[in-house]
């Protein structure tokens, strides 16, 4: 679902959960305005930054609430003349429950409240980037919360994106106001790390595909529309080109690489920008490991090897390229000059060993060569350094664990990649190889963590071909795209929070193994690992 | 109670991965994928798909050796259980079956991996390094993997690509100085390491042909054949994987074009041809080819090695045809249970490198030379003996003395080699320590 669809979705789904958003105050209110609605009580009003939030207690509560913090809003409106995100409005509507649509996030915030547990969410003062704002937004709530809800145990915080930003930065530096964290889909460490691999990415569209892309040091909104429109109509080009000759499709109209580049296949390009920045190739339809026909065969090797990756690139760039816009020009803003710099950044080494494990994508050694001359040799983006000195006072996360916490990721997320968890996972390690190496250290010799990591895996193979051998396009596979959690899942990991804030303590025990098996396409495994976000393999 | 150096051992393991840990997560008892009757191994490699023909062999035949040392007593008492899984040669199929080995079968190491981009693939996304999760003898020649930086648990079989361009340089240069001399390399790694190693030597070709992974096929070759002839190409090298030096030779035989063949190792397998081509008598486009190997001729039973392997093989694998591939599976399979026997009798990941860095030189193989392998690198072996290939197929050595010869990855010279090879085991059953 395109990030519009889904605010509105969000919009409407309170709408039925919570009929008493109307009446939400958009000042400061000493006292919520609550309302018994029988099987819960439910509570709205605004903190004194005027976001707006709302409070549901079940009757027959467990003492454990759910503080939700939802993830990026454009914070901009977008004309409906712009394609795909067009008629988008700023909405701060406040989510108490995740969820992809409205009826997701009614359903998960019944089976909350069925279940006992309390669920509250702002909808925070502005959108964009909000971590410093949301968090104090979320310090302001949970006072509101406990005043109002003295049967409150334990508040558990937990968020999705940047939602999930928001709530490690409350756990790392508010510990003492909450018992667990969980951080779904998260972005995590600073925001350079988001923001490294969106300005990559536009940069390689910028170099290889339509150079009047801007890319970043905007200085009007309306200079954001025209990159969107641009950006889309590249993406546009391409994937016609790849439908009319997906072996050699050809570059777009507005590219103005030498004839020597345009002899190389645009997919190779697209599959390079992607390698290179960190996002995935796997997508929603495209697993890079199937072909059409019985596998094994030429033409499906060719396919798995070569093709699919470019499709996965396309289908994930859209999603991952219009954020990356948005991102850029909204931190911007707020630091007052352009923060993406890749004068220093070489493309080969960036690459890394991709450069020979998307060997075929990229249509062999000579042909990667040359592109990645060309982006040796393409204008680079400067960086305001005052803008990025203040950008790196904006709140970032040093990853510690105050309390226990529960990441979920999906190996193929375009948006917040899985690396975000991996760099958390990371962190974790790192505080329990410090506590090990202390001989005299109890905790050395009881090791413990409050962290763990879940991972929403790809299938092996999940790629559709019609009876001609054409993809069918797919949105619902495990593992693939931003935030797609089903409601099974979610539930795992409340229950799973709930327990662990009633104990204070993490432990995979049976109660941990039954609820991941309860929600379905969650892989536990202490082992498992995946590439850090290419900002922090630098 | 588990005794405080058991807790240190344990921690320390523990402490070289880069992953979340709970209470309960640190295993009390023994490595992952060695319990008191079995050790569990694994690999991927192309049981089907463009790859398959001649690859598919390896690994079965890595099975088999394994079979004959559990009916012969296993290591040090545990039978050794492969798990092979089937990769099709695509990088993300090796990322798939990879996570598979090690999350849900549990293998305590890998073995025999197959193809650089797919190890490449591994390394990068499964991240086996940072998780301390060991891979033996590697059957690519990529000298990229011999930086023990980067690929701290990863060990080398082959030769690099680099040092056998090198030795294959000193021939051409000695015996057809003059002659119009071409090259047909696969546009990626292991090309561009060949290419490096024919640099580095100062040979230069008046045509090269570089074909991308996965394109090789009859139509591609015609292309690459009229480039060899229209260039008047006396001697061609093709430095190739084995289904696209099939199509060259298929080609050029059709089109009665005849130069000197001169193969690289990996491309040079009877098998595969014979399958490529569909012909059971493909073999003989072999004949009068130059090559070169670091192995015995997988058809010279007077070699002791050989001799073993195929009894092996006869018992173990009936009915499969002995080649090239059965030859390097069983000899990687060799080589395995040295180092499993070298890593002690309670082994685990930890004292499995710590062994191959120890002792993997000392190790007893059919191939001339001893393995590069120690703190400092993970190279495989490092010799090559030349032949001409015979109406059979087989490789016959130039001189009756195979002289064996030697260089590094980098500007070093081409030298004889001075090492001999380590007698078999007796019955082929290693017994270090």
């Amino acid at each position: 679902m395109s990030l519009k669809k889904r605010v509105f979705a969000v919009a409407s789904a309170l709408a039925i959960t919570t009929t008493a958003l109307v009446a939400v105050p958009t000042t400061a209110s000493a006292n919520p305005v609550c309302t018994n609605k029988v099987i819960f009580t439910e509570c709205v009003g605004a903190t004194t930054d005027g976001a707006g939030y709302v409070i549901q207690v079940p009757a027959r509560f467990s003492g454990t609430l759910f503080l939700f913090s939802h993830g990026y809003r454009y914070p901009i409106n977008i004309p409906a003349s712009i394609p795909l995100v067009g008629g988008y409005t700023v909405v701060n509507t406040p989510q108490p429950a995740p969820g992809q649509n409205a009826a997701q996030i009614t359903e998960v915030a019944t089976q909350m409240l069925t279940k006992g547990y309390g669920i509250a969410g702002s909808g925070f003062a502005r959108q964009g980037w909000n971590a410093d704002s949301g968090v104090k937004t979320n310090i302001e709530l949970i006072g509101i919360i406990k005043k109002q809800f003295p049967t409150v145990k334990n508040v558990v915080a937990w968020g999705e994106s940047l939602g999930a930003f928001i709530t490690q930065a409350l756990s790392e530096n508010n510990s003492s106001l909450i018992s667990a964290a969980g951080n779904l889909c998260p972005a995590a460490g600073s925001v350079e790390a988001s923001l490294k691999m969106a300005g990559d990415a536009l940069w390689g569209l910028k170099s290889f595909f339509d150079p009047t892309i801007q890319a970043g040091n905007y200085k009007s909104v309306l200079e954001v529309y025209t990159d969107i429109g641009k950006v889309l109509t590249v993406l546009g080009s391409l994937q016609a080109a790849f439908a009319a000759n997906p072996v050699t499709p050809a570059w777009p109209a507005t590219s103005k690489v030498p004839d020597a580049v345009k002899a190389i296949p645009s997919r190779s390009a697209l599959v390079l920008v992607a390698a290179m920045s960190g996002v995935p190739t796997q997508s929603s339809s495209y697993d890079g490991a199937t072909g059409p026909g019985p596998q094994g065969t030429l033409i499906a090797t060719q396919f798995a090897a070569g093709l699919s990756p470019a499709f996965g690139a396309l289908e994930n760039m859209g999603g991952a390229a219009i954020l990356a816009i948005m991102a850029t020009y909204d931190i911007e803003q707020q630091v007052g000059g352009a923060v993406f710099d890749n004068t220093a950044t070489n493309y080969a080494t960036q690459l890394g060993d991709g450069l020979f494990e998307y060997s075929s994508a990229l249509s062999g050694l000579d042909a990667a060569r040359g592109l990645l001359g060309f982006l040796a040799a393409s204008p680079r983006a400067k960086a305001d350094p005052a803008a990025v000195t203040k950008m790196r006072a904006l709140v970032s996360h040093k990853g510690v664990f105050n309390v226990p916490t529960v990441s979920l990721a999906a190996t193929a997320d375009n948006v917040t990649p899985a690396g975000h968890a991996q760099w958390l996972a990371e962190r974790a390690a790192e505080k329990y190889l410090a506590s090990a190496s202390n001989k005299n250290s109890k905790l050395a010799a009881t090791p413990r963590s409050n962290f763990i990591a879940l991972w929403q895996r790809t299938p092996d193979s999940y790629t559709k071909f019609s009876a001609t051998g054409s993809p069918i396009s797919q949105s619902t596979v495990n593992g693939t795209g931003h935030c797609r959690t089903t409601t099974a899942q979610y539930m795992a990991i409340a229950d799973i929070l709930a327990k662990a804030a009633v104990e204070g303590k993490l432990v995979a025990d049976g109660a941990f193994r039954s609820a991941i098996r309860k929600g379905g396409g969650l892989t536990y495994d202490r082992g498992f690992s995946v590439p850090l976000m290419k900002f922090y393999q630098n | 109670m588990i005794s405080l150096r058991r807790k240190k051992s344990i921690l320390a393991a523990v402490a070289v991965t880069s992953f979340a840990l709970v209470a309960s997560a640190v295993p009390a008892n023994a490595e992952v994928g060695v319990s008191s009757t079995e050790i569990k191994l694994g690999t991927t490699v192309p049981m089907t798909g463009i790859a398959a023909p001649g690859y598919s062999k390896v690994a079965p035949a890595m099975k088999a050796y394994f079979e004959y040392i559990n009916d012969n007593g296993g290591v040090y008492g545990r039978k050794i259980n492969l798990v092979i899984k089937d990769d099709r040669y695509i990088p993300q199929e090796a990322i798939n079956k990879t996570n598979e080995l090690i999350l849900k079968d549990k293998v305590f190491a890998l073995v025999g991996q197959l193809g650089t981009a797919n190890h490449l693939a591994v390394t990068s996304k499964v991240r086996i390094a940072s998780r301390n999760i060991p891979s033996l003898f590697l059957n690519t020649g990529y000298s990229g993997f011999a930086d023990v930086k980067k690929f701290k648990t990863s060990f080398m079989h082959f030769p690099t690509y680099v040092a056998e361009a090198k030795i294959l340089s000193s021939y051409i240069k000695e015996n057809f100085t003059g002659k119009k001399t071409c090259l047909l390399v696969q546009n990626d790694e292991f090309g561009a390491d060949a290419e490096k190693g024919f640099a580095t030597a100062g040979l230069t070709f008046d045509e090269t042909v570089k074909y991308v992974s996965g394109t090789q096929s009859a139509t591609t070759a015609q292309t690459w054949i009229t480039r060899f002839a229209g260039a008047k190409c006396e001697v061609v090298v093709l430095f190739s994987v084995s289904s696209a030096t099939a199509a060259a030779l298929g080609v050029a035989s059709a089109a009665g074009y005849k130069p000197q063949w001169i193969l690289g190792s990996v491309g040079a397998d009877s098998t595969t041809l014979k399958i490529a081509l569909n012909n059971p008598q493909a073999q003989a486009l072999l004949n009068g080819a130059i090559g070169v190997s670091f192995m015995p001729d997988a058809l010279d039973t007077t070699d002791e090695y050989v001799k073993l392997f195929r009894e092996v093989n006869t018992k173990y694998s009936p009915g499969v045809d002995f080649d090239t591939n059965v030859l390097v599976g069983m000899n990687a399979a060799m080589l395995t249970v040295q180092a499993l026997r070298a890593a002690g009798q309670n082994p685990t990941r930890r004292s499995l490198i710590a062994a191959m860095e120890s002792k993997g030189s000392t190790f007893a193989s059919a191939a001339y030379g001893n393995l590069a392998v120690s703190r400092t690198s993970r190279a495989g072996f490092t010799g090559y003996w030349f032949g001409k290939f015979n109406l059979a197929g087989a490789l016959i050595p130039l001189d009756a003395g195979r002289t064996v010869y030697t260089t590094d990855s980098a500007t070093g010279p081409v030298t004889k080699a001075s090492a001999k090879r380590a007698a078999l085991p007796a019955k082929g059953i290693p017994t270090n320590s």
